[in-house]
């Protein structure tokens, strides 16, 4: 007897950007309970946003203010770890993702198996511990907790500046913008054939109505990020 | 004898300019069938929202436009909603003024028909491409709306009248001051202080706030 085959969602997302962890946290939840195959497509912020001309939400500050809050009531009902960085401009104007993008980027090449835990520990270093992402030493000691030995994390970081690291990247944040990118995430779910692009944490109700799977809400029990 | 739980006041701003506006409005109208709440609809006007914040539509950006007519179309499927975004150059040429100062007019004096003229207000602008600016538009949809044909005329020329416009005015300024920066804005009276959320997506939130249970879209109670 044939399983029914599993619906491949591609999940493309940056560290970067604070709603993508909520949604991250969620789809690996989900991962469990759906037929569906995720895959995690680490991709370039910046690309998609110049890519789309779009701009960041926070630059308005009346909606600066209303996402801090959101985002503490949101990661609160679905136990996310969440805490603002004291500087989030810097975090996220100044210092950036490009060598998390592209550490991301050879895991996902040589040893995908480490994606997910090595994406949850990105996370947890800008958006709860309030650390940084961008020197050698800080990935390093993201790929320790999430697991990768040390020899191959170090042979990994030696490759982020290689052409196929940043082309990969590239190739992965152009397919995004193929699908209508503007932000992150940005979620593609391949539905009889076709895909089916959502943009952030919020359409996962929907998405889950599209897939023909049932939607149980954020599934705390499943909760895998630890503070 | 029990006494009853006190209702949670949950007050929605909205301008009928606003597809996703419109989607907040049919599901909260839902839910006050369920939840223990007092919903208020607050008419208000989102041009003002938006010079006082300094934000802009979503749809001035191409990708975001072209997938914000994706997501309602299927946003329209799963609510049961017929909403649909008219063409980009038709939509920022729409006048919406007259349309929020009539909604104005109706909630000072005769709120009982608010629900059903902001809903063919949104069927005209928003499911099917047509103005809501000119008086005998505005009339059409008050008629549709049940409000008797012979207090209309007297409700179309309450939108040149000061205390409308102050009263339109007010209530934009008071989603400001709740720190709205964009429509639909929800205001959940639990404690003291307010909660605001943006948007039609943080209706489990607000379930959530409120202690209600969220049960989706509940298209058995659509109105279409």
């Amino acid at each position: 007897m044939a399983a029914p085959t599993r619906k491949s969602v591609e999940f493309f997302y940056d560290v970067l950007s604070p709603y993508t962890w909520l949604a991250f946290e969620v789809m690996c939840r989900y991962q469990q309970k759906w037929n569906i195959d995720l895959k995690l497509r680490p991709f370039f912020l910046s690309g998609i946003m110049q890519g789309a001309d779009n701009r960041p939400p926070g630059m308005v500050p009346a909606k600066a203010t209303y996402m801090g809050k959101d985002l503490r009531r949101l990661t609160d009902m679905y136990k996310v770890p969440f805490k603002m960085p004291s500087n989030p401009a810097e975090v996220m104007f100044i210092k950036g993702s490009i060598n998390a993008g592209r550490f991301l980027t050879a895991v996902d090449m040589n040893c995908d198996q480490y994606l997910e835990e090595l994406t949850r520990q990105l996370f947890l270093r800008i958006y709860y511990r309030d650390e940084d992402i961008t020197e050698p030493a800080s990935l390093m000691s993201a790929a320790a907790k999430a697991g990768i030995p040390e020899d191959l994390a170090k042979q990994l970081l030696s490759t982020i500046k290689d052409q196929a690291v940043k082309d990969r990247l590239r190739q992965t944040t152009q397919t995004a913008l193929d699908h209508g990118a503007f932000g992150s995430p940005t979620i593609v779910a391949h539905i009889d054939g076709k895909p089916q692009m959502f943009f952030g944490s919020d359409r996962l109700e929907l998405m889950a109505h599209m897939l023909g799977e049932k939607w149980h809400g954020p599934l705390t029990e499943l909760a895998k990020a630890k503070m | 004898m029990a006494a009853t739980r006190s209702r949670k006041v949950v007050e929605l701003f909205y301008d009928v300019i606003s597809p996703y506006s419109w989607v907040a409005f049919e599901v909260l109208c839902r839910y006050q069938m369920r939840w223990n709440i007092d919903l208020q609809l607050r008419p208000f006007f989102i041009g003002g929202v938006f010079k006082e914040t300094g934000n802009k539509p979503p749809g001035l950006v191409a990708a975001k436009y072209a997938y914000v007519q994706h997501d309602l179309k299927r946003l329209a499927d799963f609510y049961k909603i017929p909403v649909k975004m008219p063409p980009m150059e038709r939509l920022m040429k729409r006048e919406n003024v007259n349309s929020n100062r009539l909604l104005t007019a109706v909630n000072l004096d005769c709120p009982e028909h608010l629900e059903n003229l902001s809903r063919e207000l949104w069927m005209r602008v928003m499911s099917r491409d047509q103005d809501i600016s000119q008086p005998a538009s505005l009339e059409t949809a008050a008629t549709a709306a049940g409000i008797p044909s012979d207090t209309t005329p007297q409700l179309l020329s309450r939108i040149n009248d000061d205390d409308v416009k102050a009263a339109l005015k007010a209530t934009t300024n008071q989603a400001l001051s709740y720190g709205a920066f964009g429509a639909p804005t929800i205001l959940a009276h639990v404690t003291e202080t307010p909660v605001m959320l943006w948007g039609s997506d943080r209706f489990p939130l607000l379930a959530h706030i409120l202690g209600e249970q969220w049960e989706g879209p509940l298209t058995e109670m659509a109105k279409y």
